[in-house]
Parts: C-alpha cells; sequence; structure tokens
C-alpha cells in the first residue's frame, strides 16, 4: 500500500495534462470507506493511500468524460455538437450538466460585458481550429478555412437557454464553443466531488486551470504561474501558494499556430472575430472558483490595458506579463521578487 | 367564520331596498353585517387569486431571463451576480510549484 502526505496522479485530458493532488490532512469530511483506504501518519494527519487516490481518480475522471461528451466541440455525439448542428431557433432537451455548462459560459459573458463570449464557435472553425488541438498544430500552416473578414461575433444574446425546462437553442447560423469556461468548470466541479465525497484536500488542474477544494495542507498548495503549464519547474513565472478556490491562467503565446502564414491564437476578441492582440501574453487570476478565474483572466487579455483597472475594481488578485516581460500585479498579488521570478 | 355557499348575494336576499322585513331591525342588521363581510370576503378572495396569478408571472419571467442562476447547480463559490474574489489573495512562496498554472 503506498502512503504519502500528498498523492500525485497525471493523466491526459480535454487534449491537454491534467494533474489531481490529493492532501488527507482533514478530518472534517465524511469517513472513507473500503479496505485499506487510509492509515495514520501522525497526529493529525491522515496519509493518502493509493486506495484514496484511486477513488479521487474515479471520481474525477466520471465528472471529466461527462463534460466531455456534453460541451466537446470535436465530437459528433456531443450535445454541443447537436446544438450547433441545429442552430435553427428552435429549443432542443439538454441534459443537466450541459444545462449547467451553458449557464456558466452565458454568466461568463454576462460578468465581462460579453468580452468572454461563446458565440466565437464560427470564428474559431475559420482560423481552422475544428479539431482537437494537436491535430491542428500537426497540420502546421494551413489555408483558412473561410475567407474574407469574419466579422463580429453574434453575442451572447443569441444563445438561449431555459434552465428550469433544460432547454437551449441557438438563433440561426450562430455556433457556440464553451473552451472559454468548460474545463474551468469541470475543474471546479472535480474538485468539488472530490472533497465532499472523500474527505480531503483536493487540487485538480486541468491543463493549467486549477480548483481546489477541502482542506489544503499546511502553508496552501504551491503553484508555479507561468506561460505554459507545461513548462518545467524551473520555467520562469513565480511560485505563490493558494488555499482555497481557484486559480486560472490565460495567455496567447500557448495555444497558437498558423493559418495562411499568419500567426494567430485561441482567444477571440468579439468585437472583431480575430485573435485579440493584447498589450498582455499572459494574465493569471486567483479567484473564488476556477470558472471565476479564468473568466477574468481570460477577459483581462482582452481587455488589454483597462484590465488593471476593472481587476483592482473587483478586487481580484491577478498577475499580468506584457510581451516584454514586465510584470502588472493587483488586489494584493505577491510581487515578483524571488529567483527566478522573471516572466 | 364565512361558508361562501350559505350565504346569499347582494341583492337576493329577499328584502326589498327600504324595506325592513317583519320590522325586524336586527335582523337587517345581521344580513347587512353579513353582506359586508362577504363582499370584504370575495374581495380576500379575489386579491389573493390576483396575487398569487402575478406572483406566476413574475416568476416564470423571471426564470426566462435567469439563464445563469435559477435551478443551477453552481461550481463552489459560484454566484451568478459577480465574480467571486478569493478568500485570501495568493501568498509568496519560494522554490518549485507542485503544479504549474499556465496555458493549455
Amino acid at each position: 500500500m503506498t502512503i504519502a502526505d500528498v498523492g500525485r496522479d497525471t493523466f491526459d485530458v480535454f487534449g491537454t495534462t491534467a494533474v489531481l493532488l490529493v492532501s488527507a490532512t482533514e478530518h472534517a469530511g465524511p469517513a472513507v470507506a473500503g479496505a485499506g483506504a487510509t492509515a495514520r501518519a501522525g497526529a493529525g494527519t491522515r496519509a493518502v493511500t493509493a486506495g484514496i487516490a484511486a477513488r479521487a481518480r474515479a471520481i474525477a475522471d466520471r465528472e471529466l468524460a461527462a463534460v466531455d461528451l456534453a460541451c466537446s466541440r470535436f465530437r459528433p455525439d456531443s450535445e454541443l455538437t447537436a446544438l450547433n448542428d441545429a442552430a435553427d431557433g428552435r429549443p432542443r432537451p439538454v441534459s443537466p450538466i450541459f444545462a449547467d455548462l451553458l449557464a456558466a459560459a452565458l454568466r461568463a459573458a454576462r460578468l465581462t460585458g460579453g468580452d468572454v463570449d461563446p458565440t466565437c464557435g464560427r470564428a474559431l472553425v475559420g482560423l481552422g481550429y475544428d479539431r482537437d488541438f494537436a491535430e491542428v498544430r500537426a497540420a502546421g500552416d494551413a489555408p483558412p478555412r473561410l475567407t474574407g473578414p469574419v466579422g463580429p461575433v453574434p453575442g451572447w444574446q443569441r444563445v438561449h437557454l431555459d434552465l428550469a425546462g433544460r432547454r437551449a437553442w441557438l438563433d440561426r447560423g450562430v455556433q457556440i464553443d464553451l473552451g472559454a469556461t468548460a474545463k474551468a468548470w469541470a475543474a471546479d466541479r472535480c474538485a468539488g466531488k472530490i472533497a465532499a465525497q472523500l474527505g480531503v484536500g483536493v487540487l485538480i488542474s486541468l491543463g493549467g486551470d486549477i480548483a481546489v477544494g477541502g482542506q489544503a495542507p499546511a502553508g496552501g498548495w504551491r503553484v508555479r504561474v507561468t506561460d505554459d503549464h507545461a513548462a518545467p519547474p524551473d520555467a520562469p513565472g513565480q511560485t505563490v501558494t493558494i488555499s482555497s478556490g481557484g486559480l486560472a491562467t490565460s495567455s496567447t503565446t500557448v495555444r497558437a499556430w498558423k493559418v495562411g502564414g499568419r500567426p494567430v491564437h485561441h482567444i477571440i476578441d468579439p468585437a472583431t472575430g480575430e485573435p485579440v492582440r493584447s498589450c498582455w501574453r499572459t494574465v493569471s487570476v486567483a479567484a473564488g472558483s476556477c470558472v471565476d478565474a479564468n473568466t477574468a483572466s481570460t477577459a483581462a487579455i482582452i481587455r488589454g490595458p483597462a484590465a488593471i483597472d476593472w481587476l483592482h475594481d473587483i478586487g481580484l488578485p491577478a498577475r499580468l506579463v506584457r510581451h516584454d516581460g514586465t510584470v502588472e500585479t493587483t488586489a494584493g498579488w505577491p510581487r515578483d521578487d524571488g529567483p527566478g521570478a522573471a516572466a | 367564520m364565512l361558508e361562501h355557499g350559505r350565504v346569499s348575494a347582494p341583492g337576493h336576499s329577499g328584502a326589498e331596498d327600504g324595506e325592513v322585513p317583519g320590522g325586524d331591525v336586527r335582523l337587517a342588521a345581521s344580513r347587512a353585517r353579513d353582506s359586508g363581510l362577504h363582499r370584504v370576503s370575495r374581495l380576500t378572495w379575489r386579491a389573493g387569486v390576483a396575487s398569487l396569478a402575478c406572483s406566476a408571472v413574475i416568476g416564470v419571467a423571471l426564470a426566462h431571463q435567469s439563464d445563469a442562476s435559477a435551478g443551477t447547480t453552481h461550481p463552489q463559490h459560484s454566484t451568478p451576480g459577480q465574480i467571486v474574489i478569493p478568500a485570501k489573495p495568493p501568498q509568496p512562496s519560494g522554490g518549485s510549484g507542485q503544479v504549474n498554472s499556465g496555458a493549455s
């Protein structure tokens, strides 16, 4: 039986890397049943066993599979694909999880004044991002799928959700993509369920979108904030600790490719339908949940210089990195003054 | 307590205007009181029905408008009306992280 203070599991999901950390220093949660599930590692500490780690992973797998089936843009059998294919203004029944995912996307749009807009599906397809990103990247420089200017996205007000009736519909021609919120929402959901069902502290990172639940280890979870979630541990950036909520990073430097010889990335400016040209290359935000953190980090990239005042006014701790590597912080985010802090 | 089925409707009391049958003033007063109570009861009933109808209309309208709130099981800490700030901002830490937060 494997025993550790923090259990660690790494796996692939949504075309990216997930990391699941489990800490069993909490005693307030429900007892974990099952032979060999726990062992005492000392006063006040319950060590993580292979049994707990496996249970946590099973919960994550189940939740992530449900999210993928609901809202993958690249699966022909997903609810999102069906909704996009229909896009005829007629209500369609949707599952509870899809309704919640769509609600989260519409909430993000509303809270950002439309800066984080789910109706950027057609714009992304026009840029060739119509399949898993690994395939997009492997395809290399490809001709654009759409010719001519894309123009502003249709707008989130043309997406309709009857939450009580579990029905959703799109105005004619509207195509949605939930990439700006779904992964973060899934991280929140996994962290919440694992903490509640196993009574442990948990951190889950889905491609760098981080949610934590339950009781964090003493001193908090250590997170290296950097451009790329797959960067090595000593990559330029900053190490901070968090104990609750979520932390997310958005960047124009990682999910980037070329179309017709033009470098593009996945963060769409709803006003133009084109990849945003921001003064920030990377923005990290801590919030009460991962979906809120990711909503704010994406909006900050799109808002450009105005993001500083916006984040200050909301009170969101954030770290914003310009293209030259200089860093701005807001609302209590710690200064970059340690070794290896250069962005 | 009034029972609606047993109280005559106004204008069907069997008494002509200005006439007191049998000169029974107490009976007339009783009927007048019953009639008044009946009217109040009917008004109360109608007001109750109207308020229920208004509540239903408002409820439907709000449920339709609230694309992100009503009935939703939100992710932890999410609220429909605002981006939620963390309980505590990130704290400085040296060394490497247990995990990276970066774009993917």
